[in-house]
């Protein structure tokens, strides 16, 4: 068996590459992060002419300048892990911005295989592409696919396989005129001296960069042992002038190929212009953004309504027959109370994550997600934030987790950071069941109003935290924007499906491991020390509510809400859970309902404290979890925990007092 | 032919990019998308707070504070 070879799939943003990558690799993949940085890393295998090959799929970049993670990423595994060939992809209704990547890429020394995808879009439009005049102008293959039906893939698996068995390097790259030229051949010259920087880069991209100004390869070269030569040579160099030469080199080079493989290849005013016109349109815009996001959320909780019910049904059923078949008491309420009570309650929501996924996906693909944050863009300026951080607040009202996750497209470590601690207090699908129940008992015909309000309020506090954020711990002007606005296309179902699969299926995995955890933890202290009864005011968790009921008590809250709180930090719906397990309500809301109200411990006021409370407070263990694998540190996970504490813990206050003074009860 | 900031012409108008005024790092960017000078751009929409440009035959939303920085000559002042 021969080694396998190994390439690296490359291209622009928007260009059809996790398409072709899908339709390559099939279910062959595996999906991790980059070491260091939270850039996802997907790989996977197939196999071609007896030979097994290992495909890596780099992030989505224009060029190769290290602007920012993504592009670091992707030119480090190319120079680091020495790939048998890159295949960048290309979108040939857009040769001119994708070769930009091919004339640096070209300068790595790896073999460079070109994809060329989406054809049929350009030539629909009346172009025509000379592939094997491309090929020869740029030396190297290049192969037409269409990633959507697998059409040429056996064709480009053939010429990654005949590239690999070349093992040649890569040398055809463009000039930069005289001026630069030699100055590279004498920084080339000056490089070569150092027997450790030739093999592991090559010397003419080393050379290019250091006259743009790269401050990565700056460091990598004043750590070798002509560092003082390089720099000396340097020194009297305009890095601006420079950088704006070669770059227009590269698109001199460009516009010199392009016309000898390619009739027309220049773009008039397009359908996508139009509709880019109207729904960007300044009267237009918001209302056509409103109506569809209204219509997601419809049509979200409408068909996951009977999905919902089924889970339910199923837990249920579930929950009777283990209590029905095992014997042992304990085992049975380990299972039933903290199993599937803890994550069933998790589970019925996995419906709505996946229904809103698939539709966010396939707006992703048809081009307009990107219109949607451009629409939304100055608002979110006012908060202090861009506009690409609407979308994470969106998908929050679903669930944090993946909004958080949603936040990689944000290039800005500090912009990321705030629309990451701001999430939180966007009211998620886990906090409506809490809602219904205290809203529905104290409230009446009035609770649809008064939940309406709490979502308000949780957008107003994150408005207010990013500005606050924004002023003192996180300062700085909101980084202007670059986006890129991808033509519009009709999304294949396909791929939104597996869009759809690996967003949800990472939240069914993270979500459901640590939610188990944390129902069986939440269950230990509800039963034990042993022999008290389950939930009662004798056991850990009765030790543990009376012990902070009087922090609690200032907000109009006695023990058994104080405990219910804390199990809601394992998942906010659990409140509800909790607090039929601690009144001891049989089976069905409608007996909890009345035990609320019941209760002389609880007023009004205090009902809407506890409803402020759960909106606000700490982020649920799985947002926990990912807001410290995103930011890379507890150090903002715990900052999160206690800012939402206290202003959780500061507006129940004057909720309850406030209203209290209005309703009476306080 | 004078130059102005790619913020203040109108939607529709054509210009060629005479200077990018910006630091190191968003400059090297903007070079990267095809801003550079000489560079032919056409003004796609320009109502709200950021304005689409077309360039190179892509489409980019840029910040007004962004557009600011870069200046052209516009091939024909709209009115």
């Amino acid at each position: 068996m021969k080694k396998a070879i190994t390439v690296a799939l490359t291209g622009n943003p928007n260009v059809g590459k996790t398409t072709l990558f899908n339709t390559l690799t099939g279910s062959r993949q595996h999906v991790g992060n980059w070491p260091g940085v939270t850039v996802e890393k997907k790989e996977g295998t197939c196999e071609h002419a007896g030979r097994t090959i290992e495909v890596t799929d780099l992030p989505g970049t224009y060029s190769l300048t290290a602007y920012s993670a993504d592009e670091v990423v992707a030119r480090n595994f190319i120079i680091e892990d020495r790939p048998d060939v890159v295949v960048q992809v290309v979108d040939a209704s857009n040769l001119e911005r994708n070769l930009y990547l091919t004339m640096q890429l070209a300068e790595l020394g790896r073999p460079v295989i070109i994809a060329l995808n989406m054809v049929d879009v350009a030539e629909g439009r009346g172009d025509t592409i000379d592939e094997r005049r491309l090929a020869e102008l740029l030396a190297m293959p290049v192969i037409r696919t269409v990633g959507t039906s697998g059409k040429g893939l056996e064709d480009l698996l053939d010429a990654v396989v005949a590239i690999a068995a070349k093992g040649e390097k890569h040398t055809h790259t463009i000039g930069y005129g005289d001026n630069a030229e030699a100055l590279i051949s004498d920084l080339v010259g000056i490089l070569d001296d150092d027997p450790d920087l030739a093999p592991r880069y090559p010397l003419r991209w080393l050379a290019v960069r250091l006259i743009e100004g790269d401050a990565d390869i700056r460091r990598v070269v004043s750590g070798s042992s002509v560092g003082d030569a390089v720099f000396a040579r340097l020194a009297d160099i305009d890095f601006d002038e420079y950088e704006a030469t070669l770059a227009d080199k590269r698109y001199e080079a460009i516009g010199a190929i392009l016309p000898q493989a390619c009739t027309i290849c220049v773009r008039k005013m397009t359908g996508s212009d139009m509709i880019d016109r109207v729904v960007t349109n300044k009267y237009l815009g918001i209302p056509i953004f409103l109506a569809l996001m209204w219509g997601a959320f419809q049509l979200t909780f409408a068909v996951a309504e009977p999905f919902m019910e089924g889970i339910e049904h199923i837990f249920g059923w579930l929950g009777e027959g283990v209590a029905a078949s095992v014997g042992t008491e304990w085992l049975a309420s380990l299972l039933g109370d903290g199993v599937i009570g803890g994550v069933g309650g998790v589970l019925v929501f996995v419906p709505n994550i996946f229904i809103l996924f698939l539709i966010l996906s396939i707006l992703e693909g048809s081009g307009y997600l990107a219109r949607g944050a451009f629409i939304m863009d100055r608002l979110m300026y006012a908060i202090g934030l861009p506009g690409k951080s609407f979308i994470p607040m969106l998908m929050g009202f679903g669930c944090n987790v993946p909004a958080i996750m949603s936040t990689r497209t944000i290039e800005d470590e500090r912009d990321r950071l705030i629309t990451i601690l701001v999430n939180p207090f966007i009211s998620c699908g886990a906090r409506l069941p809490v809602y219904i129940l205290f809203a529905g008992v104290f409230f009446g015909r009035d609770a649809g109003n008064v939940i309406f309000g709490l979502y308000v309020l949780g957008i107003l506090v994150a408005i207010l935290s990013a500005k606050l954020f924004r002023s003192t711990v996180l300062p700085g002007e909101s980084s202007p924007f670059i986006m890129e606005m991808p033509p519009y296309r009709i999304p294949t179902l396909k791929n939104a499906l597996l869009n759809m699969w690996e967003k949800g299926s990472t939240y069914l995995k993270k979500a459901g491991g640590i939610i188990l955890i944390g129902s069986l933890i939440v269950w230990f202290l509800a039963s034990f020390p042993a022999g008290v009864e389950y939930g009662s005011e004798e056991s850990f968790a009765g030790m543990i509510g009376k012990t902070v009921e009087p922090l609690v008590a200032p907000l109009g809250l006695d023990w058994k809400i104080a405990v219910a709180l804390i199990f809601g930090f394992v998942a906010k719906e659990i409140v509800v859970s909790s607090l039929g397990v601690l009144y001891g309500a049989e089976e069905g809301s409608a007996a909890l309902s009345d035990a609320l109200l019941a209760d002389p411990a609880l007023s009004t006021a205090g009902a809407l404290a506890v409803m402020v409370f759960v909106l606000l407070y700490m982020p649920c263990v799985a947002t926990l979890a990912i807001i410290r694998k995103e930011t890379g540190s507890w150090r903002w996970a715990t900052f999160s925990v206690i800012y939402g504490l206290v202003v959780a813990w500061v507006l129940a206050f004057v909720t309850f007092h406030l209203a209290g003074f209005f309703l009476g009860g306080a | 032919m004078a130059s102005c900031p790619l913020s203040l012409i109108a939607p529709g108008t054509k210009a060629i990019v005479t200077m990018v005024n910006a630091g190191e790092g968003l400059r090297r960017r903007l070079y990267d998308l095809g801003l550079v000078p000489e560079a032919n751009v056409t003004v796609v929409t320009a109502d709200r707070g950021s304005i689409i440009v077309s360039v190179a035959g892509c489409r980019y939303a840029l910040s007004r504070g962004m557009a600011m920085k870069i200046l052209v000559a516009p091939e024909m002042v709209a009115v």
